[in-house]
């Protein structure tokens, strides 16, 4: 925050006297080259512990309730059951992301892309063929097992976009910027992708494919917030600027993220409660857990190669010109 | 009117039909956009 106040000053003292405002701040002087860290390996021990722990609570214990073998649970209750699996997980997930995003490599997010992939062939499998049909809402509660995954990690990339931005107005390294606009995307892309889920589970139970009602609409008005941080950032050419000012936006409009999140207790709302195991069937675990690690590791893949073509890109922007060019602009 | 829902598979399949349909387009188009900027990248790099 300080750093942004001292540039924000110094933005106004330089228009103010005429002069040019500051320029960004060069790459960190490890990323030689095209800004790349060539020579690191890739850095997966402990986030591979904390994804195991993460997966035991997540899916063998779930296994074992879905088959009738309680013991693997360690006579945990559920919700410390549940807690540990995605918390573990998530973690696990993002240290992955921030140790290795980055390397000028293709196996990162090849190995979450290829995690991904399981997880989600198993966890669809199961949703679809295995797991028995909803008491009330028969075979179309199935829908369940994409669209709350993808709820959940859509305000989990939006989190990560506003942990970027606060990051970022503290440090001001260019490497936040990069994944803040990643995370912005890719959650940009979730959320679209929720309202269409939504949709189509609300037509058959509601009768209608959409209504004003609170969860929907603040889920809408946060999809169009964060489309309008990435059109500012489209339209603000200057760097230094365009980074502030999506930072401060992002924090704005991460505000609708607790909104959506409690809309279903504060107000009378259509939508169900948020499901926990404590509203959903230990009989549902399994296909949810492995579609919710399925969709976080492909969000988390999604989100380190878009963070590195932001920083690919703005090294393009901050790079100096070739002296050719600049010495033609002298002439000129 | 049971209350009950039944049937509406169509529902379900269209949901996850939407829902790999676009993690796969946005997939493919940032791989691609990135590929395409390493190659300007690396362009750039032997121009210099």
């Amino acid at each position: 925050m300080a750093a942004w106040l001292k540039n924000e000053i110094c933005d106004i003292t330089c228009f103010a006297s005429g002069t040019a405002p500051h320029p960004p701040a060069a790459p960190s002087p490890r990323r030689a080259g095209r800004g790349t860290i060539e020579s690191e390996r890739m850095k997966t021990a402990p986030p591979a512990i904390l994804l195991a722990i993460g997966a035991y609570f997540g899916f063998v214990v779930a296994i074992g309730q879905f088959h009738g073998v309680p013991g693997l649970a360690l006579g945990l209750p559920s919700g410390v059951i549940a807690t540990l699996a995605a918390g573990c997980g998530v973690a696990g997930a993002i240290w992955f992301l921030f140790a290795n995003d980055q390397l000028d490599s293709w196996r990162p997010p090849q190995i979450l892309i290829g995690l991904a992939l399981v997880c989600l062939a198993f966890g669809s499998y199961y949703g679809l063929f295995v797991a028995p049909p909803e008491q009330f809402m028969g075979d179309v509660q199935r829908i369940m097992y994409v669209h709350v995954p993808t709820a959940w990690n859509a305000l989990l990339a939006m989190t990560l976009a506003f942990v970027c931005a606060v990051i970022f107005l503290f440090n001001s390294d260019y490497k936040w910027d990069s994944r803040m606009e990643g995370s912005i995307e890719v959650g940009v892309v979730l959320a679209f992708l929720l309202c269409c889920q939504g949709a189509i589970w609300a037509k058959p139970t509601w009768g209608v494919w959409w209504d004003w009602d609170p969860r929907l609409t603040t889920t809408a008005v946060l999809l169009f917030a964060f489309i309008g941080i990435l059109a500012l950032r489209k339209f603000v050419e200057d760097p230094a600027r365009r980074a502030i000012w999506s930072a401060v936006a992002t924090i704005i409009a991460y505000v609708d993220v607790p909104i959506v999140y409690f809309s279903v207790r504060w107000w009378n709302s259509l939508h169900q409660q948020q499901s926990n195991p404590g509203t959903v069937s230990k009989q549902f675990w399994l296909p949810l857990r492995l579609n919710a690690f399925g969709i976080l590791f492909l969000m988390v893949a999604f989100i380190m190669v878009r963070a590195r073509l932001a920083a690919l890109r703005l090294e393009h922007e901050m790079a100096p010109p070739l002296p050719e060019v600049a010495e033609l602009g002298e002439a000129v | 009117m049971s209350g009950l829902v039944t049937g509406g598979w169509n529902f379900v399949i269209a949901a996850y039909v939407v829902t790999f349909s676009v993690l796969f387009i946005y997939g493919v188009s940032i791989i691609t956009r990135l590929r395409e900027e390493r190659s300007r990248a690396a362009e750039e790099a032997n121009t210099k």
